[in-house]
């Protein structure tokens, strides 16, 4: 419900909802982390890098 | 309370087209409970705002407070003193906080951010709905309370209207006939011979544009 929200936050400032998603783990599913890391991976090399550029605090 | 929600984020965005610096304020009330402008809404407003600018390479500093409530002067004086740093002020107060923040800041531009919608009440987490017109002259104490006024979708005050089916309303099958939800209360609560009482035409008199109200123990004495 949140994350649905939260995409659609994105959306309208022009930001591509796909960079974020959630995924259900348990602390003792590491392959399904990487798995869920190398898929967040993809999406941004897809995606390319955004236009913002966060300045270091 | 008072329901409102959120403006399209691109009509907010319009609104502050020019500005370099902006001052986000919250409302700690109402809006707060509906989820439209409270603390986290003016963090999530104000983070979209500052992100959406540097996507198309402008600057924008966006500044965020939340005060108490935004319909007493006593709160909306906690910002006096860092008002001047800012461009404009987006309020996320509701049509009431917005004017007030207005009138006291008058020469600094206040918009606002929210469209504010009802005097309602929390259906359940995330749905609200209306219950009070603020008509100025209640009738629930005849009518079951429940009100003619605000749930049914003419207002009438003299129902149901031949457009009452199954205790729906004629206009759609998802909206309650009010007069079905009357009658029905007014059976539970033994007070069937109120749904014979007729009434006249309401009393519009009694809604002074706009509203205004003292306490008696405020009015001054002869």
């Amino acid at each position: 419900m949140w994350v649905g929200y939260t995409k659609g936050l994105l959306k309208e400032i022009g930001i591509e909802p796909e960079r974020l998603k959630m995924f259900n783990l348990s602390s003792s599913m590491a392959p399904a982390f990487k798995d869920a890391v190398e898929e967040m991976i993809e999406v941004a090399k897809k995606l390319g890098p955004t236009k913002i550029q966060k300045k270091a605090a | 309370m008072i329901v409102a929600e959120r403006k399209p984020f691109e009509e907010i965005k319009a609104m502050i087209e020019g500005c370099k610096k902006i001052l986000v304020v919250g409302c700690g009330e109402c809006v707060s409970v509906c989820m439209a402008g409270g603390e986290k809404e003016v963090q999530i407003l104000a983070s979209q705002l500052r992100l959406a600018f540097e996507e198309e390479g402008k600057e924008l500093e966006a500044g965020e407070t939340t005060l108490v409530r935004q319909c007493d002067k006593e709160y909306l004086e906690k910002i006096k003193d860092n008002i001047d740093d800012y461009d404009a002020v987006i309020s996320m107060a509701c049509g009431a906080g917005v004017q007030f923040l207005a009138e006291m800041y008058d020469q600094k531009p206040v918009y606002p951010a929210l469209n504010t919608q009802f005097i309602g009440v929390a259906e359940r987490e995330g749905e609200w709905s209306e219950r009070c017109r603020a008509c100025s002259d209640c009738v629930l104490a005849y009518t079951g309370g429940i009100c003619p006024v605000a749930i049914c979708a003419k207002g009438l005050l003299n129902g149901p209207c031949g457009g009452t089916n199954d205790g729906k309303c004629e206009l759609s099958k998802e909206k309650d006939c009010a007069w079905t939800l009357i009658y029905n209360r007014l059976d539970k609560l033994g007070k069937l011979d109120n749904i014979r009482k007729i009434f006249p035409a309401k009393k519009y008199s009694v809604q002074t544009t706009p509203g205004r109200r003292i306490h008696e123990a405020f009015k001054e004495k002869e």
